[in-house]
């Protein structure tokens, strides 16, 4: 027997080790890998976003999914959801499936703990589980507080300040359904159609094939597809986030009734692939704080008790000063107290697991997919070579 | 009779529904929508609820006084399903209650782990199965290597016009095909839409006629 013979008939769970091993080490050692966006996922993005800040704008965030396909589909809903909290969007969320109601308390506490300011029913609202999907679908065309009645914490939905401005589909404009089935059903068939909503998908890969014809149409404004989607949709948020144009004042203002006014963000190509920008989206750890001396003076000046702690941690490299977070001791901590601690912490443009794992789940796909394709063209070189012996026999 | 009611009920039901998409009435809009049907649809569902769940009593319990093939997995049902709900019952169902604990420890790494075995028997079957034997074939083949590499980073590092090449092949002939497809489903939707209407199609009513 052969090498190509013996790979033939090569038992499944050395296949399986591969695949395994594969899979857990880019998992354990993350890199910095770039995701290219698609189109589709920056339409959404850039909908979305064109919401902040506005009173009259919602989105909703329908879970049509349960526990088996979160690997996919909770990173899109944590990015979209922290994008939200972000740009102070108003964010609504339902499902219409028993299993998908603790995704969504799952999902919204998990983004919530990195904003503290961001209230239930003040910023976002939890329908939950809600029977009867089409009934549901129309019904909020109509109004929404008399539809849904009550949020999932049992609390009168006319009565909640989010609700202020919100009335039906011309308000909360557009809803993205995440789903691990049949995704967008109710929402382009009946809820599109008759309202004018504007109806984006989050999908598993293996779905998003036969969503092409509704995206193509105009009748999905865009999709995330898959773990790829995610990381897409991750990136865009800290590219943005991060992004400064010199020309734009980002400070965010308040209006009259204390409203607050924040800043447009240009989108383009160009921001995406701004060197500087991509420095402060790694994906791996970061610890180092980087200023430039105009900078640092300007930083320190916000922090004079604390300047002697900064002096000391102070490295320069190249002109520029670096402050290393790993060498703050818990005792170095305490005096310089916690608001200047996160200040600087915030500075070393660290992302958190949660905010980055879809793009570290990028990489891991990466491997695998390589892995797959070389499992492929072994199997149909061995497949031709046995092929020819048995016909020159 | 036990055929004519359940027809006449699906036949009227169905035509009130045709007139509510197609007609801006408030007779249909609003007395018979928001009024009458949805604090109906509301009220019928903890009732369908209900029913799903003594069925699946029903099912589990037959098995085991049967003893039918794996009939102790059916004491993990009832084991699940009774502490479950006395979690959501007793400890609601916010962050740091019970059954948010079972969902987050127990759930959600049990579902994921059956999902993510998907990617074993791919890349099994991949290996096992996935052969260019005829043109059609290899042309498939082909297509899935080029979408597969374009879908991660290490793709676009290989070629960077990848992505372009995939977009393609996505919206052309992959759209082709879903749309015919799409077209086909959509007519018989509606074919058998129009005989359920019309009292045509009988078989969801059980039985053999």
């Amino acid at each position: 027997m052969n090498f190509f013979e013996r790979m033939q008939s090569l038992d499944r769970r050395w296949i399986y080790i591969v695949v395994a091993l594969a899979i857990i080490i880019p998992l354990m050692i993350p890199y910095n890998s770039d995701n290219v966006t698609s189109p589709s996922t920056e339409n959404l993005y850039q909908m979305i976003d064109s919401f902040a800040g506005r009173e009259d704008r919602a989105i909703l965030l329908s879970f049509m999914h349960d526990a088996s396909t979160m690997p996919e589909l909770y990173p899109m809903e944590i990015a979209i959801i922290r994008h939200c909290f972000e740009r102070n969007i108003k964010v609504f969320a339902l499902t219409f499936l028993t299993s998908g109601a603790p995704i969504i308390d799952y999902a919204f506490n998990s983004v919530k703990e990195e904003y503290p300011d961001i209230k239930s029913g003040v910023d976002y609202c939890n329908f939950g589980y809600k029977p009867q999907a089409m009934a549901v679908v129309l019904g909020m065309g109509d109004n929404i507080a008399n539809t849904i009645n009550t949020d999932a914490e049992g609390r009168k939905l006319e009565s909640l300040p989010i609700m202020k401005g919100i009335t039906n589909y011309n308000e909360m404009n557009l809803v993205v359904e995440f789903s691990g089935s049949t995704p967008g059903t109710y929402w382009i068939f009946y809820a599109r159609p008759k309202f004018g909503v504007n109806v984006a998908l989050g999908v598993t890969a293996v779905m998003a094939a036969d969503q092409y014809p509704y995206l193509q149409s105009g009748q999905l404004i865009g999709m995330l597809t898959g773990l790829k989607g995610a990381a897409e949709y991750e990136k865009l948020v800290d590219v943005f986030a991060a992004y400064r144009d010199p020309a734009i004042d980002y400070s965010v203002k308040t209006d009259a009734e204390g409203n607050k006014i924040l800043p447009g963000r240009p989108f383009g190509k160009e921001v995406l692939n701004d060197e500087s920008t991509k420095k402060l989206i790694n994906i791996t750890t970061q610890t180092k704080a980087e200023f430039t001396p105009a900078e640092y003076t300007a930083f320190v000046a916000k922090y004079p008790k604390q300047k002697a702690i900064f002096e000391q941690l102070k490295e320069a490299q190249n002109g520029t000063i670096i402050i290393d977070v790993t060498k703050i001791t818990p005792e170095l901590r305490n005096q310089m107290g916690e608001t200047a601690y996160r200040e600087i912490n915030r500075l070393t443009y660290n992302i958190n697991y949660k905010f980055k794992v879809a793009r570290i789940g990028m990489n891991a796909q990466s491997v695998a997919h390589i892995m797959i394709i070389v499992f492929i063209l072994l199997g149909n070189i061995g497949y031709f070579i046995q092929k020819a012996k048995s016909v020159e026999k | 009779m036990k055929k004519t009611i359940p027809l006449i009920i699906v036949i009227v039901g169905g035509i009130i529904f045709v007139l509510y998409a197609l007609s801006p009435h408030k007779l249909l809009q609003d007395d018979f929508y928001n009024k009458f049907y949805i604090p109906w649809a509301y009220a019928s569902a903890p009732w369908a609820a209900l029913l799903g769940v003594i069925s699946l009593c029903m099912m589990h319990s037959s098995k085991i006084k049967r003893r039918a093939p794996k009939w102790q997995y059916s004491y993990f049902f009832f084991a699940g399903f009774i502490i479950t709900s006395l979690a959501g019952f007793i400890g609601g169902t916010q962050k740091g209650s019970m059954l948010m604990w079972i969902f987050e420890n127990m759930q959600m790494p049990m579902s994921s782990t059956m999902f993510s075995l998907l990617a074993f028997y791919m890349a099994s079957a991949a290996y096992k199965a996935f052969r260019a034997r005829s043109t059609e074939a290899t042309v498939l083949l082909v297509a899935a290597i080029v979408v597969m590499l374009a879908q991660v980073p290490l793709g676009v590092k290989i070629y960077k016009n990848l992505p372009l090449i995939s977009q393609w092949i996505l919206d052309v002939p992959n759209l082709a095909s879903k749309r015919g497809i799409a077209i086909g489903v959509g007519l018989g939707g509606v074919a058998t839409s129009l005989k359920i209407l019309l009292g045509i199609e009988r078989s969801y009513l059980g039985g053999t006629d």
